[in-house]
């Protein structure tokens, strides 16, 4: 060989250095290594069982219903209006200054049906846990048939700035406010400090993906998203009205 | 056209392309990597794909993005990368259009957030001309993926 061919073939000859193969390998091998802990981490806080969870009093249709807010059963031809409301979502603390008051005088003379859903999700945004400590609670209000009366004490005192939450002492504050005495007052406490309806809080939001609400609130009537046509109480009171048979 | 070709100033554009998808791709992904469950209901709120596939795709999106970003910014494996973001960009040009499509008014969840708000602040043109805008940058890098000052050209000549 000549010697000049010699130094040609050198040059064309792959370089040493780490083997592009495995590199690529182990990059790929970190990837999917990467994804599986972020689905197995995403995962591991939430129990997909519901057989466990502690349902409060008044839950309809399956064990993450919404709650029968009505305080007397409604008459059989009354609609039923499924209601989704986060306690820290101000346009739901505007709906229920709005539509609040017509709707809970309709479900007293039972001609709706009311059902409440207590969603979390704003708990993810807004990096609290006041969602769900206000959705147990009420939950725990349902326990002792104030469901109504605390859900209207929590709205009430919805902070003027979103994401500043509940406290544990405003929480009580709304148990006194919803009329809950001794000894109800008592279980209630309890109730809300263990956490009794956590589960159940938890399930009622996967629930609510499920059937597609992704926002709050949603007004359902007899099954069909109506929020968007609610500009007055009084275009809800005559839809209800209209769909009484 | 010998599309490896071009010198020095085509290897300065892709370097411009891999900097531009890699930084939106690691925007993405750190807006939403401290907060998957807002991911996954962003992805939900698409509604194409069922309940429980659309969790795992919003839990290990924002991690992909943030892989193949970080990739891109450093020229490690571009033409892989490159089709990876790509693909991204496309998948999610389609969920965008296709949303726009069924009158659906979600926020695309694309930098976080995600979900029903009102019909007047969708924003689905400009949603889709910027994934238009990134998957051109990621298809320069498929087609020609030398650039300068990358890690590939250091470390595979």
């Amino acid at each position: 060989m000549r010697p000049d061919a010699k130094k040609k073939l050198a040059a064309a000859a792959p370089k040493k250095g780490p083997n592009p193969a495995i590199i690529g390998a182990v990059i790929a091998a970190v990837m999917v290594l990467a994804v599986v802990v972020a689905i197995v981490v995403g995962n591991s806080g939430k129990s997909s069982g519901t057989g466990a969870a502690a349902q409060p009093k008044g839950v309809v249709a399956g064990d993450a219903g919404g709650i029968l807010a009505n305080p007397v059963p409604a008459k059989s031809n009354a609609p039923t209006v499924d209601l989704y409301e986060d306690f820290q979502c101000p346009v739901c603390g505007q709906f229920e200054k709005a539509m609040g008051p017509s709707l809970a005088s309709l479900a007293a003379a039972g001609e709706v049906k009311l059902v409440v859903h207590t969603l979390t999700f704003l708990d993810d945004n807004l990096k609290n846990d006041s969602s769900k400590r206000s959705a147990n609670a009420v939950a725990c209000a349902a326990d002792a048939g104030k469901f109504l009366d605390y859900h209207a004490a929590v709205f009430a005192a919805q902070p003027a700035k979103e994401g500043d939450g509940y406290t544990d002492a405003q929480l009580t504050e709304f148990a006194t406010t919803a009329g809950i005495t001794e000894p109800a007052l008592t279980t209630w406490q309890q109730c809300t400090s263990s956490g009794q309806h956590a589960q159940y809080v938890l399930d009622t939001q996967t629930a609510a993906e499920k059937a597609g609400v992704n926002s709050t609130p949603t007004l359902k009537l007899n099954g069909k998203d109506i929020t968007k046509t609610l500009s007055a109480p009084e275009a809800l009171v005559a839809q209800i009205k209209a769909a009484t048979k | 056209m010998d599309l490896q070709g071009g010198g020095r100033r085509a290897d300065l554009v892709g370097l411009l392309a891999r900097l531009i998808v890699g930084a939106v791709l690691i925007w993405a992904g750190a807006l939403k990597v401290t907060s998957p469950a807002v991911s996954a209901r962003a992805v939900n709120a698409f509604q194409i794909l069922p309940y429980d596939v659309a969790r795992y795709v919003g839990y290990a999106l924002p991690l992909v993005e943030l892989l193949i970003g970080l990739l891109l910014v450093i020229g490690l494996f571009t033409r892989v990368a490159a089709v990876v973001g790509g693909l991204l960009m496309v998948a999610f040009i389609i969920g965008i259009a296709s949303a726009w499509a069924r009158g659906l008014s979600i926020d695309c969840g694309c930098f976080g957030g995600g979900g029903t708000i009102a019909a007047s602040q969708t924003q689905y043109p400009l949603d889709i001309l910027r994934d238009l805008a990134v998957a051109a940058c990621a298809a320069w890098l498929v087609v020609r993926p030398r650039t300068a000052y990358s890690l590939d050209r250091r470390l595979f000549g």
